[in-house]
Order: C-alpha cells, then structure tokens, then sequence
C-alpha cells in the first residue's frame, strides 16, 4: 500500500515492536504504575491474544501499540514508525492507513445502515465513492451480512451490530487490526462466530491481529497468547510448533 | 461521502427539533420586533418619505420633524433663487388640542398645513389627487382611517382642534404617526387654528429640485445666508434618517430594542448550543471510535458544523413562514410594520450568525473524545 509496509516485507521482522514501555496513570494524589518497563515484538500476520486479570494494564498496552495513548517512556516501533514521533495529525493518519479497531461496545451510529457504518470511513481515507461502496460491500459479505445491509443498528442483533463493527474496521484492508474484548458483550453462539471472523481475517488477509480477552474460547484460535499480571508478561507460548523457534523477549 | 450530519438529524429528528424550534422562534422575535421598529419609528419620518420634497429648510438644529420652530417666510424668496430649485412650498406644523363628539376626551395631534394644490410637494405620495383637492374646503381636515375612533369621529363629521371648528372631509392609510395623531389640513386652515402667536412664519419650506440626485449639495449650497433671520437646511433623506435616529437613540427606545435583540439572540444561541453538545454527548463513543480509525477531529467538528447549518436553515425556514403570516396579519390590522430587504437580509444573517456560534459552541465539547477511553 505504501513505503511503510514494503519496510517490513522481510519475513520475520515484527510488525509492531515495544522497548521498555513504562506508562502510570495520575488520579488526584494516586499514581498508579501499569505498565513496567515491558518489551514486546509480534510478528506479521498471527492472531495474537493478550489475557490476564482486570487492571493488568493489558487495554493499556493496545492503547500504547495501537497509537491511541503516548508513552512516558520507551519506545513503540509499528510498521517502522515510531509512534512516539509522530503528532496527533501524523497518529491520526498512520491509524487511518494502517490499523483497524474492533472494541467491546460496538460504537455504530444509530442513523446508519450497516452499508453506511462500514463506508463512512472509507470516504476519509480517499477511496473513491465506487470503491468504498464495493470495498463495504465485499467486507459485510466476509462477515456475511450481505442480506443486512441496508438495517440500522435497532434493527440487528449484538452479534450483527459487532460484525458490523468488525467489517468496518476490515474494510480499511488493515495491516493492524485491535480488539477489545470483542466477544465480552455476546452470547456463547455470537462470540463463537466473532472468534471465527477474527481468525479467519489473519489466515486469509494476513492482517496482525492483536486481541485483549479474557475468553477462554479465543485461546485455542490464537497463534500466540500472552498471559499478564500486574504490568508484566507472565508467560509467552505458542500453539503451534513455530513456537519453537521463537525467541521470548 | 456518507452524509453522516444529516442522516443523524433526519433520524434523531426529535433531538434536534428543540434547537430547531429555539432558532426558529429567535429568529421570528427579531424578524417581528425590527419590523415593528422599523414601522413605528419609520413613522416618525412619514411627513419626509411621504412627500416629494426634495430639500427641507426649517430652524437650525431641528432634532426631528415634530420639534421644528417656526422661520422667517422670506426665506422662501432666497430659495427660489437657486436654479436648481423647481418649486417651493410652506409646511406648518401646529400642535393642538383634538375634542371629538364621542366619549374620548381630549386627544393630542399635529396638524400639518400643506398646499392642496395638485401639485403639492408635501404627502403627495400619501395624499390621492382628489382627497388631497378636498382640503382647499375651509376648515377641511384628512385623518388617518385607523384614527377615527380614537378620534371619535366619523367621515363627514365635525370636531375643534384648540377651539376652532374642523371636519372631516376624507380619511387617508399611511398617516399614522408616533406620539400624536396626524391631521392634515390646508395652510390656511392649519394657521387658522394655530394659538401660538409667537408662530409667524412656516415651521418648515420644502422643495423640489429640477435633479433630486443633487439633493445633498443644493442643501449645502442654500446654507449660510443669515439675511432673513436663522435656518438651516437637509436633503430629504438626510432628515428622514435625523428624525427616525432621534427616535430610536435619544428617546432610549433604540437601546432598548438592541438590548431585547441581543437577549433573544443569547438565549436562542444558548438552547440550540446545548441541544448540539447533547447531540454530540449522545454520539461520543461513536465520535471516538471514528477518530481510532484515524478519521481526524477536524472532520467530526466538520459534522457538529453541518449540524448546526442545517438547524439555522431549518430554523429560517420556518420563522419565514410564520413571520410573512404574522406580518401579513399586522399589515391587515394597520399595525404599523415595515421589513426592507436589508432589514431581512440582517435577520436572515443574524439566525445564520446565532447556529454559528452555536455550532462553535458545541465543538469545543468535542475536545473529550479521546479514543484511548474505548479501551477501558
């Protein structure tokens, strides 16, 4: 798509890269430490999942690699970049190029079709109008909406409105997709169905996948899963045998 | 581009109507407030924008038409000098006492004494031919038809003004004036009736130029002669704007107006702000999730933007309709109310103005979108 990913065509080279990321929150009088001095590499195209307990800094740590939160120090390398270089304006077009979200809350507006949702922000990222509407298109039927398109959020179901979201954030074609908790909000048949898409999405796009969940289903999807605590990485494995020649930070 | 603006305030139409409504009903108390302004104090300048009189000459220093003095009557010959002046004529204005036959006690009017002739300068444009040759009657006097019963007179009837016998030869539209009843009378009659003895000139000359366009520099030309006693001299629309600015400045009536219209543009300015920062509270999630995809805040204020345009339009639209069916009905009930296409103009761009400042308003609200608040 442009310079950025040609950078990271070697095969092997990590696609999103933290050195020594430390991050505190002050509210009041209270300092609280989340993250510590945590190092972290994933590699092109695995569905990563990143679990732990509540307050372990593991939303913090995808605010941080996804662009949307600044360190205080350290360093965050995506796609060659360091975000910690860029302003809020160069933040805000590396996240339209490059990077999709899928969060707990669907977040769709209430006056759009499924069809609209998923083009609004193809429109800002340039695409012609034909393009973003076949683009939208070829993304809800990957989801498999196709018969929705035209339904406002009221009239579809949780599961729906975040296939929706997912499709949204899928048709950016991304070389970074997040998600938060995508499945927290759903049914055991609904979850199933987002774990699926999202596993299907780094298989056949080759997208990075990175996903913060503590739902058990999702482990046994993901290439790698990392376990934290207390702003730290307890453990670092892998399901596959490439585990092997992997080298934990 | 999906018209995310306005498909959200077509499908949470209920959201927004109240800032609608506010725009709306502020924009229609300006529209019908400077309406009834303008017709009001325009009255003041009735006896100027309904005559034909080109320059005025009247008592150095004269704040409006109703407060003149009385000046010398050879003044006249001096302004019949000029060559560019075509005609000249006397105007007498004469307060006095009205007692009708009916039950209304005394009433307060100004009479003013024109020339009947067909050709006369003064209410011309006010005054038909025929009524206009009525006054030449001795004692015959024109009122205003919306007059009559405060007056407490019919056509045909007779009443006195400061004692002296008048009647009621014809009854006009457009005399009304402010704080008195217009009465129009001959010279001769008009003189007749005037007690004041200290009066022994026309309170007033008015002229017609062979070029009315050069209106302002034979008014400064026909100044400086002291020869018969002091007076000055305006072009006519430079006295009708003295009149109407003495009206509405020195009487206190103009601040007052100002004050009521910056009040009114306040308030509608702050409902339709807080309807569009709800709005936009309403969507902050959404708003934030845009913005992680990279869509720059600059487009989403873009969105509060476009909303509030099209409240301000929305708004226009239907304190247009109302306000021509209000002022519609006014014109109907001789409610004195003039709206020029300026005067529009002004309230269209103080409606827009207002869903500006408002929209402004409500941008800065989207300074709490901060996508990293999704995460947690």
């Amino acid at each position: 798509m442009n310079a950025m990913i040609q950078v990271n065509a070697t095969p092997g080279a990590p696609v999103l890269q933290a050195d020594s990321v430390c991050k505190a929150f002050v509210s009041g009088k209270l300092h609280t430490q989340v993250l510590n001095g945590l190092s972290l590499s994933i590699d092109p195209g695995e569905l990563t999942l990143i679990s732990g307990p509540s307050g372990c800094g593991k939303s913090t740590l995808l605010a941080i690699l996804s662009g949307l939160q600044k360190v205080d120090s350290g360093r965050v390398h995506a796609l060659g970049s360091e975000l910690g270089q860029l302003d809020l304006r160069a933040l805000e077009h590396f996240r339209l190029q490059h990077t999709g979200f899928v969060f707990q809350g669907f977040n769709l507006f209430p006056a759009l079709t499924a069809q609209e949702q998923v083009e609004l922000p193809l429109n800002h990222m340039g695409l012609s109008k034909r393009e973003a509407r076949e683009r939208a298109l070829r993304s809800l039927e990957e989801v498999g909406l196709t018969h929705r398109i035209k339904l406002r959020p009221s009239e579809l179901s949780g599961g729906e409105k975040q296939r929706v979201a997912i499709a949204r954030a899928l048709a950016k074609e991304p070389e970074l997709l997040f998600a938060d908790e995508p499945t927290s909000a759903l049914d055991a048949a609904n979850g199933q169905t987002i774990i699926d898409i999202l596993h299907t999405i780094a298989r056949i796009h080759g997208t990075t996948v990175l996903c913060v969940s503590h739902d058990p289903r999702l482990v046994a999807h993901a290439d790698r899963v990392l376990a934290m605590e207390d702003g730290r990485i307890l453990s670092d494995s892998r399901r596959d045998a490439v585990a092997l020649k992997e080298n934990p930070p | 581009m999906v018209a995310l603006a306005r498909k959200t305030l077509v499908y949470e139409w209920r959201r927004f109507l109240p800032a609608i409504l506010a725009v709306g009903f502020a924009g229609l108390l300006q529209l019908l407030q400077l309406a009834l302004v303008l017709g009001i104090f325009g009255a003041t300048s009735v006896y100027i924008t309904g005559s034909s009189a080109d320059v005025w000459i009247g008592f150095p220093g004269t704040q409006s038409v109703g407060s003149g003095r009385s000046i010398d009557a050879n003044v006249e010959s001096r302004i019949l000098l000029d060559p560019a002046v075509a005609r000249v004529e006397p105007y007498e204005w004469i307060d006095g006492d009205w007692r009708g036959t009916g039950d209304t006690g005394g009433v307060s009017v100004f009479v003013s004494g024109i020339d009947p002739a067909a050709a006369g300068l003064m209410f011309s444009r006010v005054l038909p031919p025929d009524l206009r040759a009525r006054l030449a009657e001795p004692d015959a006097v024109i009122v205003d038809r919306a007059d009559l019963d405060k007056l407490g007179v019919a056509l045909g009837r007779t009443a006195t003004i400061n004692g002296q016998r008048v009647r009621v030869v014809g009854v006009s539209s457009g005399l009304r004036g402010l704080g008195g009843i217009n009465v129009i009378a001959s010279l001769d009659t008009a003189r007749r009736l005037d007690t004041d003895a200290a009066d022994n000139g026309p309170t007033y000359l008015v002229a017609k130029l062979r070029d009315p366009t050069q209106a302002d520099a034979v008014a400064v030309r026909l100044r400086g002669s002291t020869a018969f006693g002091p007076y000055t001299t305006w072009s006519s629309a430079d006295f009708a704007r003295r009149s109407v600015r003495y009206w509405l400045f020195d009487t206190g009536a103009g601040a007052g107006v100002l004050f009521l219209a910056g009040i009114v543009f306040l308030v509608g300015a702050v409902i339709t702000s807080q309807t569009l920062v709800g709005a936009v509270q309403g969507s902050v999630r959404e708003y934030a999730t845009l913005n992680a995809l990279g869509v720059g805040v600059g487009a989403l204020r873009k969105v509060v933007l476009e909303q509030a345009f099209w409240v301000g339009a929305l708004g226009l639209v239907g304190a247009t309709v109302l306000g021509v069916v209000l002022l519609l009905a006014a014109r109907a009930e001789d409610v004195p109310v003039t709206l020029g296409p300026l005067a529009a103009l002004a309230c269209i761009a103080l409606v827009m103005g207002q869903a500006a400042v408002s929209g402004m308003a409500a941008m800065r609200s989207m300074r709490r979108i901060d996508p990293a608040t999704l995460l947690r």
